[in-house]
Parts: structure tokens; C-alpha cells; sequence
């Protein structure tokens, strides 16, 4: 009885874990917008990811809760904070990064074994980053009017995006989540559970390893992603639909810019009108 | 090379005064309470930055592209948003299409690849520039409700207050910890360039380390916080409808909110008799 409660993570446990990894994460991404990237020629030296933080959260406590605080962390601290909101891509990084985090979560049975630790940790690094760059490609390409006919667009785009990636997972992977990582796991292990009132994860633990289920979720997940910007696709064929209606319809934009214009003249007539009431 | 990296580490060191950013990220989150912007309804506010967010990646048409430009230009100045938030945006609309633009030219492209890119350029300027306008123009709290009226999760209201009242707190203890740190280290020297590259690396390995007392820190500051928020039934208020209710009802849409509306529309509704005409 008591063994089986101590695997078992309660709900406010669960908020305990989002709680924690959406500050630490939140305030690390809140860094790595304000501090300047830079280059020394083609690479790109940018403290990217402090991806280690929900990794090695993932690792010691619930990966999924952990990975959604990261992901919300993210989203909260340095996109809505500092007015980053960019719509459709927020969602691609949102669930990207949940992806990541929550299969190299999964990915380790024992956090005490270090080889795993490390294997996980580059795998779900190079997860996110992948996915990263597939949207990416696919951004670009949808968001380019007759992307094929500008002279050396379509390579460059190819070229930078994956040089981009293995350059992120090279130096950024490995110095900012693998060693950072293989340092904190073991170093925390058995010391911050007792602070969230739970007992250190075991090869037992319910939450370890990765089954079939997690990965078809993972995957559907990603599906979702990539739809996000599948939609820009289709978005554009009923854009150029309406674009051809519109062409015969100079007479109808008349009438919208009217119908607003009467609209913006009678709010400002009611609102005067109201003012005169309250005085 | 050595004056470059000189000037690299100054710049990183510069700008990384916990204090400096501290100021200016609570300056947007609370410094601007009395603009024209913050106060509109953000049930509105939101709707207004879901056609603004979305519908220019889908227009390739230029004149109603600068229009959109062009009004969110000046709901921005309206919104009087902090300068650092600025110059992020204008860094992040170059690194996203002026790189691209670089690279294009060095695989054999020519200036015709320029107009594509300004339309790319224009359409993601919009976007964020329309993204400034409503989460830096609005306070937390009003935007927070306005997320839960439209059927948000309840865990996202929440993350967006709570990180505004902990961020301040956070950076504090980080800067803490971090100052300990260099206190109790002694740094390589930094005269050589080697010794730079040295130091730089402890640099960033002081970083890496004081993140774990900050994580038992947090982690202790986090089991607190939800026990009082348990304490308080926060679970079951969450997905409680009258206490939704009463949190929403101090949410109001006046004149000057459909005022900002119509004019939107009277703008775009102009952009697009250009758009024909030309």
C-alpha cells in the first residue's frame, strides 16, 4: 500500500512540477531573448537552449507535466511578456518543445544510469530541432509567393535551415543540454523530490520508459504542427478565390468603406450623445 | 579578432545587468496602464489581433499589406511600448528575412529576390508588430480575463499572472546566486586571447551551475505556492462556471472599444478599394 502511493504522482503534485519547470524554463528563454547572438563567420554562437532545465525536470519528475510547464513557460515568459506573440509559429515551438522534452522523459527508466541520461537528453534535443527545421522549410516555402522561380531561394532556404540545425544540435545540444544535463541529473537526484514531497524515481516508477502509446501521441502531436502551417497551403487557394471576386468588385469595396465609414460617424454621434447624458 | 572578441564579451556583459532588464520587463508589464490601448476591452483587443495575426500571411497583395503595416505601426506608438521590446522586434524581423535575403545572394540570386522578400518581410512585421500592440499594450490581469473568456485553459490565465508577479522575484534570486558564485570563483585571466575564450567559458559554466540551487530554491517556492492555492480550492474553482463568472463580470465594452473597431475596419476596408483600383 504504501509502496504503490509512493509511484503514484498526485494532481496538485502534477501543478507543483508545471509550476516549477514553467518559472525555471520561463526565466531562462527570457534570457536568451535579450542576449545577443553572434557570429564568428558562418557559426552561429547563441546561447539557444537552456533546454537542459525542463530535460533534466523531465527526467527526475512527471516528463509530461514538466514538459508542458516548459512549453507554457516559453509561450508566457518571453513571447507574451515581451510582445513576442507571433500566432501560428508560437503553436509549432509550443508543441515542438513539449514533444522533445516529454520523449527524453520517457526515454529514461533509471536516472541514476548516466549513459541513458545522456542518450535521452541528445535525443530529445535532436527531436525538437528537427522538427523544427521540417516547419521551418515548409514556412518559408508557403509563406514565399512562386517560390520556385526565384533564383537560388529554394537552396538557400535548404542550406540554411539544415545547416542551422546541425549547428544548433553540435554546439548548442551539446554544450547547453547534454553536459549541463549529465551535471544536474545525478547531482539532483534524491535532493529536490523531497521538496515536492515525492519519492525519487526508480526503474519501477510508473511514469518510466516509452511505449507504444507515448510515441503514437508524440507523433500526433507532431501532425498537429505541421498542419498549423498546412493550413497556410489552403489558406492561400481561398485567398487567391477571393482575390478573383474581389477584382470584379471595386463597387463592393466602396460599399465596405462606406458601411464602415457610417459605422465609425454613428459611434462617435452615440457616444457624444452619451457624454451629454452623464453630464 | 581580439578587438571583436573584446567587444563581444563587453556587449554580453553589458547587457546581461539583471537590473537593466528587470526595469524594462516590468516596465512593459505594468508602466503603461493609461494609454489609449490598455484601455480597451481585451475581449475586443484579442479579436482585433486574431485578424491582424493571421489574415496578412495569407494576402500577397502590397497595398493592403502596408495598409495593415501602417495601422499597426500606429497602435504600437499608441500603446507606448518599452524600447527594448522594439529594438527585439526589429533585430527579429532582420535575422528572419534580411539573413535569408544575405544567403539568397550568395547562391546566385539577384535583386529579384528582393520582392518576394519584402513581402515576406512586410507580412512578419505586421504580425509581430500586431503581437507587440496587445500583450505589451495590455496589463496581465486584463489580458489573462480576456484569455478565460474566450475559453482558454484555465492553466493558462493562470501561468500569465503568475509569471508576472514572480518574474521580478526570480531574477532577483538568480542575481543572487549568480553574484555568490563569482564571489567564491576566481576567474581566469582574461589578456590573451585564449584566456578570453577561458573566461568566457566560465562564464557561461557559472550560469549552468547556479541553476541548481536555484532549482531547490524554486522548487521548495513552487510546493508552497500550490499548497496555498489548494488551500484556497483552486482546483475546483478553476473549472467552477460561477466563479468564472464572477471573475469575468468586471469586463465591459464601451464605445471607445467599437470606436477602435470601426476604424480598423474603415482602414482595411480603404486598403482593399486601393488593392482594386490599382
Amino acid at each position: 500500500m504504501n509502496a504503490m502511493q509512493k509511484n503514484t504522482i498526485t494532481q496538485s503534485q502534477k501543478l507543483m512540477i508545471f509550476v516549477l519547470t514553467m518559472s525555471l524554463y520561463g526565466l531562462a528563454t527570457l534570457f536568451t531573448e535579450l542576449i545577443p547572438k553572434f557570429q564568428v563567420g558562418l557559426v552561429e554562437f547563441s546561447i539557444e537552449y537552456f533546454l537542459f532545465i525542463p530535460l533534466t525536470l523531465g527526467m527526475l519528475f512527471d516528463p509530461l507535466s514538466a514538459a508542458l510547464g516548459a512549453a507554457t513557460g516559453e509561450l508566457v515568459f518571453s513571447e507574451i511578456m515581451l510582445g513576442q506573440f507571433g500566432g501560428l509559429g508560437e503553436l509549432e515551438k509550443f508543441l515542438t518543445v513539449t514533444i522533445g522534452v516529454y520523449i527524453a522523459g520517457r526515454l529514461v527508466k533509471d536516472p541514476k544510469n548516466r549513459v541513458m541520461v545522456g542518450i535521452a537528453a541528445i535525443t530529445g534535443t535532436a527531436a525538437q530541432l528537427l522538427m523544427g527545421t521540417i516547419v521551418d522549410i515548409a514556412k518559408v516555402q508557403f509563406a514565399v509567393e512562386d517560390f520556385e522561380a526565384v533564383a537560388g531561394l529554394p537552396e538557400s532556404v535548404f542550406a540554411t535551415e539544415g545547416f542551422a540545425f546541425l549547428n544548433d544540435l553540435l554546439f548548442s545540444g551539446i554544450f547547453f543540454c547534454l553536459l549541463p544535463t549529465l551535471y544536474l541529473v545525478p547531482k539532483l537526484y534524491g535532493k529536490i523530490e523531497p521538496l515536492l514531497g515525492m519519492a525519487p524515481r526508480t526503474a519501477q516508477s510508473a511514469v518510466a520508459g516509452l511505449n507504444p502509446k507515448s510515441v503514437v501521441l508524440c507523433l500526433i502531436g507532431f501532425l498537429c504542427a505541421v498542419t498549423a502551417e498546412m493550413a497556410a497551403t489552403a489558406g492561400m487557394s481561398l485567398i487567391d478565390w477571393e482575390a478573383e471576386w474581389a477584382e470584379s468588385g471595386t463597387a463592393m469595396a466602396m460599399g465596405m468603406v462606406a458601411a464602415a465609414a457610417v459605422a465609425v460617424i454613428a459611434i462617435l454621434v452615440i457616444k457624444k450623445n452619451a457624454e451629454r447624458k452623464v453630464a | 579578432m581580439e578587438k571583436l572578441m573584446n567587444q563581444l564579451s563587453e556587449n554580453i556583459l553589458d547587457k546581461f545587468s539583471m537590473d537593466y532588464l528587470r526595469n524594462q520587463v516590468l516596465k512593459n508589464a505594468y508602466g503603461n496602464d493609461d494609454t489609449v490601448i490598455a484601455g480597451l476591452d481585451p475581449r475586443i483587443l484579442i479579436a482585433w489581433y486574431l485578424f491582424f495575426g493571421l489574415v496578412p500571411w495569407f494576402v500577397n497583395d502590397l497595398s493592403f499589406l502596408l495598409g495593415s503595416f501602417l495601422l499597426v505601426m500606429i497602435t504600437t506608438l499608441l500603446a507606448r511600448v518599452a524600447g527594448l521590446v522594439l529594438f527585439l522586434f526589429g533585430l527579429g524581423v532582420f535575422s528572419q528575412t534580411g539573413y535569408l535575403f544575405l544567403v539568397t545572394l550568395l547562391f546566385g540570386g539577384d535583386a529579384s529576390a528582393v520582392a518576394p522578400l519584402l513581402i515576406l518581410t512586410l507580412k512578419v512585421a505586421t504580425i509581430s508588430l500586431a503581437s507587440v500592440t496587445v500583450f505589451s499594450g495590455l496589463d496581465p490581469d486584463k489580458l489573462s480575463n480576456g484569455l478565460m473568456w474566450y475559453g482558454c485553459p484555465e492553466r493558462l490565465s493562470f501561468s500569465i499572472s503568475y509569471a508576472y508577479r514572480m518574474l521580478p522575484m526570480l531574477m532577483e534570486e538568480f542575481q543572487n546566486v549568480l553574484l555568490s558564485y563569482r564571489l567564491r570563483g576566481n576567474p581566469p585571466a582574461h589578456d590573451t586571447f585564449s584566456g578570453k575564450v577561458r573566461y568566457l567559458i566560465y562564464q557561461v559554466k557559472i550560469i549552468m551551475e547556479s541553476f541548481y540551487p536555484l532549482m531547490l530554491n524554486t522548487a521548495k517556492r513552487s510546493r508552497t505556492t500550490v499548497e496555498a492555492l489548494e488551500l484556497r480550492g483552486y482546483r475546483y474553482a478553476a473549472v467552477n462556471k460561477t466563479v468564472k463568472k464572477i471573475r469575468l463580470s468586471a469586463l465591459k465594452v464601451t464605445y471607445n472599444d467599437l470606436l477602435f473597431l470601426a476604424i480598423s475596419v474603415l482602414w482595411v476596408a480603404l486598403c482593399l478599394l486601393c488593392s482594386t483600383l490599382f
